[in-house]
């Protein structure tokens, strides 16, 4: 019987799988764009932003726009790469299953 | 957990990665405004150059309405995303838009823009090659139609009287500016209201 893979669990969390599914489509988003999208709180989503972070899955740039601090996130290589590996494997999951 | 419970689980996660990367890569912008900023800044010019000097009624006019467009830009789209389709949407326009700067203010200034004939047709073909080629990376056929009444302008400029190639370029600024623009921010504001309904 061949060996199931097992899911990442830094990308499994609900939050963390929304954010690198976001951040997969653009090049960079604000704090404020991906709260909304994922209609999270403050804390929670930079909770699980440091963890993305800590990962090496998202890069931060922090700035000030018109005086303003704007805080970015972009996907890493190594994010997008783990991202597929996990699409993939949870694929593989659901094709055993079904 | 359950086998099924796992499966529905891994199911939900399947989902969920659907659902975001869409809601990511959505056109989030709202660009209606533009093409009819755009379309009342060419009448502007239109009127202002038939009643006083055209030398400075269009570079003056179009100057004005890049800076607006700018600021306007930047109030409302700061906080949104940059993804490549919008990238490259922009760079159509902004080339589109200091070519014609350009070429027009030389040509103005030589005093080589004598004909009103060349000025419609070169206007006219810059705008259907912009919306065509923006329709084509949009897949987008409603802007094609735009493309091709533009194309109609330009050659109906190069054959047609004065007052026909004026007409037409008077036409095809209401349909493709106007017209247009109204028609897409009604389509940007219900699917506004729509994607407010689904949150």
């Amino acid at each position: 019987m061949p060996e199931l893979p097992e899911l990442n669990p830094v990308i499994h969390g609900k939050l963390r799988l929304a954010l690198l599914s976001l951040l997969v489509g653009v090049e960079e988003a604000e704090f404020t764009w991906l709260r909304a999208k994922t209609d999270s709180t403050d804390g929670n989503l930079g909770a699980q932003l440091a963890k993305l972070e800590e990962a090496g899955y998202v890069s931060v740039k922090k700035k000030f726009v018109q005086r303003k601090p704007q805080t970015l996130y972009r996907i890493t290589e190594a994010g997008r790469q783990a991202f597929l590996e996990y699409i993939q494997a949870l694929k593989e999951l659901l094709g055993t299953a079904i | 957990m359950t086998a099924n419970a796992e499966e529905l689980e891994l199911k939900d996660r399947l989902s969920l990665i659907e659902t975001m990367i869409t809601e990511g890569r959505r056109t989030t912008g709202r660009y209606g405004w533009v093409f009819v900023l755009w379309g009342v800044a060419y009448y502007i010019a239109i009127a202002w150059a038939s009643i006083g000097p055209d030398y400075l009624a269009w570079p003056i006019t179009m100057t004005v309405s890049a800076a607006l467009t700018g600021i306007i830009f930047g109030s409302k789209c700061r906080k949104r995303p940059k993804t490549t389709i919008s990238r490259a949407m922009a760079s159509i326009w902004i080339a589109m838009g200091i070519s014609m700067f350009v070429l027009f203010t030389a040509l103005g200034w030589s005093g080589k823009l004598a004909d009103n004939h060349i000025f419609i047709a070169i206007a006219a073909a810059m705008l259907g090659t912009a919306n065509a080629t923006s329709s084509m990376t949009l897949k987008w056929k409603l802007q094609f139609v735009c493309a091709l009444i533009w194309w109609v302008t330009a050659a109906v400029s190069c054959f047609g009287s004065a007052s026909q190639s004026s007409m037409t370029f008077l036409v095809a600024i209401f349909l493709c500016q106007i017209v247009f623009g109204i028609y897409l921010i009604i389509t940007e504001a219900s699917q506004r209201g729509k994607a407010a309904l689904h949150a």
